[in-house]
């Protein structure tokens, strides 16, 4: 034990001290600027949540996004699911691979406040409908949809939404066009209810749309867009296109 | 036989199924227990029952956690069917599946065989427990069988209610040996629909006979679903062969007379039926400002510290031993909770719920609950038992407080509107709670919105309530329906709505008569009155002081509300209204056991006795106080 440290020690001597110094002080000033710059810029984040009705699809898009299939089926869910995956299309790229954290929170009403928790980090939120039981749950999902536009988290970051219509291998699905038409005149409906008199709305933190006008969905702070998928079958692409366009490496 | 056996993970994915035959179940009963019993903290009960919606079957569920690898294990069955190996079964199946899990798999396909021959043994467990009690108890089932027949035969159609008797709990007597035989005929029946409720009192009556009433069970979903139309139709029947019969015999109701002095007049002093006289009386149009119902919620932010030093410091003496061994195993880690650790810190909890006034059935069932969902969880490094237990509980309440439905009426109202017809909203509950008072406020806030409304005095028994009705209507300038006193307050709501619809009101108010929960003539009454306007909105108003009778109420309500109901789809409370809550200042206890109970959400909270008392329940705030 000694011996090696007395070998070492005469190994460290061996050239001038001088140099030695320079060479650990250059060391430790790029480790230092390195970790300045890493701490400066923000980390873009690569969180994508999904969010929807209870019974609308999530948890099976959620599985077909990251495993590539359904499995054996899903159940209403009681607790998120949080899971990486890399895009396909990524592995053919070169340089590092990010992977995408997705996030699925629970549909349940009794649940939604576990969306809170997620939404601050979020570089984008897909919205997943039901198309074939739209309109008998149309109201709940405006409902739902109006109060994710209208909170702080969102608005101020101006996080991007893809609404999905789900379920669209069925026949009885109705189209995307159709859906956006019925949920922009539902929130409509719910602006004229929410905003009735009171100045003080504590229900939502921000007022949509342009008042006096119908709302539409590009009159949005957040660039809301609109697309079709079928998560038991697999055809998700516009859905990977989405992320694809907002987890930038 | 065991129709289906369900492995899935808490995140809604299913690992493994077992299916008997391939057979596919009707509606959808695992999403259903998920939402009105497992995420609604009633975990602690034993089974759940499940109606198919289109009357095609009727099943019992039975599930098991493990909390550690966060699995919930289900089981499936026919409601008839007395399968008593089930919860062996259960805790088998959990034991062996958590040896293979493995939070990367998906599939696990060599469990078939195991399941395959843990089921072998449960069963032939079960059929070895059943012959060695059925040997037991052979001569007394001879003497019994004549029984059953006979009041079958004379009960007609009996209350589907007790068939739940019998499901779910494990009897493991003799009897069920013959319940088997008899279900097997009536399974066919059962098939074919509801309408076999002839065969169901076999059943019942074994139940009742057993001496083992299910009491534990509590099951909201049995209230909220199909009731059997034969059950329906036979009291129906036989209600209103009794109210044709008691027509001609009524007795007109006799002044009563105190001493013996001269029998006065009438005693009414209704002004003749006209609601625009009066000019001596000033009409102050209330405007007292804003409603609280719009007004941002100031909360207070406390610290939280102060609950693990309250725990801490109520037995100081032995708690000191246990704080040092937790504090120990919470810095090591890896500890595994068991029933005995969680124990006392459940003790503390419901103690402590129970002094800010939770009824204490409400708040054993949740500790219960809460205790089954953390039972074999791996407790986090640095974590005491007491702060994952808070957690656990902080995160029940605040679950079962958020309103499972939309609790915004303005946009029912606008979609009324919008129908063409009003929106009727039924105001109902004991005597003395706040009922006229809290409608007014609600019509305050309703005009406030732009929102045209109209009252219904349909109290047409207490003295006073149609004038007070009156002044509050002449105050807020609305227009009010009266009939004055002893009138049939369900006709009279009915008369009401088609006023409303001719002067086109958006809103109508519907007054009723406070009742006791006990009073079955009263509580018959009030159902006609719902069933025969069929309102948007029965909201019952609760008031904040009132204790374990809280638990009470909301129950016979909802249960003679479904009982003496002569539709299908029986319709229950729908909301809370939690009045008096200016009174109470930290014991805000009432409204977790109305909401537990009965599943409804508070859609509003008096707070005071003038017009702009009126707000909305913020769960986040009361959960603190709950707690702290």
């Amino acid at each position: 034990m000694e011996q090696w440290m007395h070998q070492i020690e005469q190994w460290v001597r061996q050239p001038p001290v001088e140099q030695l110094y320079a060479a650990l002080a250059v060391l430790v000033v790029t480790l230092a600027f390195f970790s300045i710059l890493r701490l400066l810029k923000p980390s873009k984040s690569a969180t994508i949540v999904l969010a929807g009705l209870s019974g609308s699809g999530k948890t099976t898009l959620f599985f077909q996004l990251c495993d590539d299939s359904p499995h054996q089926g899903t159940v209403t869910s009681m607790d998120p699911n949080e899971g990486t995956f890399v895009l396909h299309s990524e592995l053919e790229k070169k340089g590092k691979l990010k992977p995408v954290h997705l996030v699925d929170v629970p549909g349940h009403s009794q649940l939604r406040p576990k969306l809170d928790e997620f939404l601050p980090h979020a570089a984008g939120l897909i919205f997943v409908v039901d198309s074939l039981d739209f309109l008998p749950n149309c109201r709940a999902a405006a409902e739902y949809l109006y109060d994710i536009l209208t909170k702080a988290s969102m608005v101020k970051r101006k996080t991007p939404i893809l609404i999905v219509c789900n379920k669209t291998d069925r026949m009885t699905a109705h189209s995307k066009e159709f859906i956006k038409k019925q949920l922009e005149k539902e929130i409509d409906e719910l602006r004229t209810s929410r905003n009735a008199i009171s100045s003080a709305d504590i229900a939502n933190e921000y007022t949509l749309g342009v008042p006096g006008e119908a709302f539409t969905f590009s009159q949005c702070r957040n660039k809301v867009t609109i697309a079709e998928a079928s998560g038991l079958t697999g055809e998700i692409s516009q859905v990977k296109q989405f992320i694809r366009d907002h987890v930038e490496p | 036989m065991l129709e289906q056996l369900l492995i899935f993970t808490r995140g809604g994915l299913i690992l493994w199924t077992y299916r008997e035959l391939g057979n596919a179940l009707k509606g959808s009963p695992v999403d259903a227990l998920i939402r009105s019993c497992l995420l609604e903290e009633r975990s602690a009960e034993t089974s759940f029952s499940y109606d198919a919606p289109a009357g095609g079957a009727t099943y019992t569920l039975k599930w098991a956690f493990h909390n550690d690898l966060g699995l919930v294990f289900v089981a499936v069955y026919q409601r008839i069917l007395h399968l008593l190996y089930v919860d062996e079964l259960l805790a088998a199946v959990r034991r062996e599946f958590s040896h293979i899990y493995d939070p990367k798999r998906t599939a696990y396909d060599e469990f078939d065989e195991i399941f395959r021959q843990l089921q072998k043994e449960a069963e032939a467990r079960a059929e070895e427990m059943r012959k060695s009690k059925q040997s037991n108890r052979a001569p007394p089932v001879a003497g019994k069988k004549q029984g059953p027949g006979q009041r079958a035969g004379s009960q007609g159609n009996g209350k589907k209610k007790g068939v739940k008797v019998g499901s779910g709990k494990d009897d493991g007597d003799g009897e069920s040996g013959k319940g088997r035989g008899l279900s097997n005929g009536s399974s066919n029946g059962q098939e074919n629909g509801i309408e076999e409720s002839s065969r169901v009192p076999s059943v019942v009556v074994k139940g009742n006979e057993n001496g083992t009433p299910e009491v534990g069970a509590f099951d909201v979903n049995k209230l909220q679903k199909l009731r059997p139309k034969g059950g329906k139709k036979s009291d129906a029947g036989g209600g209103g062969g009794k109210a044709s019969k008691a027509e001609p015999k009524k007795i007109l109701k006799k002044n009563r007379v105190w001493d013996d002095s001269p029998s006065k007049s009438r005693l009414d002093f209704t002004d003749p039926g006209d609601e625009k006289g009066d000019n001596i009386v000033d009409v102050v149009a209330a405007d007292q400002g804003e409603s609280m119902m719009d007004k941002e919620e100031i909360v207070s932010s406390e610290s939280e510290s102060e609950e693990d030093e309250e725990v801490e410091s109520a037995k100081p003496g032995t708690k000191k031993k246990g704080w040092f061994s937790s504090m120990f195993r919470s810095i090591a880690g890896n500890a595994v909770l068991l029933r005995s650790d969680l124990t006392p810190a459940l003790k503390a909890l419901k103690d402590r719920l129970m002094t800010k006034n939770v009824a204490e059935e409400i708040a054993e069932k949740l500790c219960e609950s809460v205790a089954a969902s953390l039972e074999g969880k791996k407790l986090g490094s640095f974590t005491r038992v007491s702060s994952t237990v808070q957690t656990a509980m902080e995160e029940a309440l605040l679950r079962i407080l958020t309103p499972k439905r939309s609790i915004d009426i303005l946009r029912d109202v606008h979609a009324a509107k919008e129908q063409g017809k009003p929106y009727v909203i039924v105001f109902v509950g004991v005597n003395g709670v706040g009922k006229s008072t809290n409608l007014a406020k609600v019509a305050y806030w309703l005009l406030q919105h732009n929102v045209s409304v109209m009252m219904a005095a349909c109290d047409t028994f207490r003295s006073g309530a149609v004038e007070q009705l009156r002044t509050h209507a002449r105050r807020l300038q609305i227009p009010i329906f009266e009939k004055g006193y002893e009138k049939d307050p369900a006709i009279v709501a009915r008369e009401a709505i088609q006023e409303a619809c001719r002067n086109s009101s958006d809103v109508v108010l519907v007054d009723t008569a406070g009742r006791m929960q006990d009073n079955e003539p009263l509580m018959r009454a009030l159902s006609k009155l719902i069933n025969l306007n069929n309102p948007d909105l029965v909201l019952f108003v609760g008031e904040a002081l009132v204790g374990n009778d809280a638990v009470d109420q909301l129950s016979k309500f909802n249960q003679k509300l479904a009982d003496l109901s002569t539709v299908p789809n029986a319709r229950l409370i729908d909301g809370i209204l939690l009045t008096k809550f200016d009174t109470i200042d930290d014991k805000v206890g009432a409204a977790l056991s109305m909401v537990y109970i009965s599943g409804a959400p508070v859609m509003f909270v008096g707070c005071g006795q003038s017009y702009t008392d009126l707000k909305k329940l913020n769960v986040k705030s009361i959960v603190k106080t709950l707690l702290k």
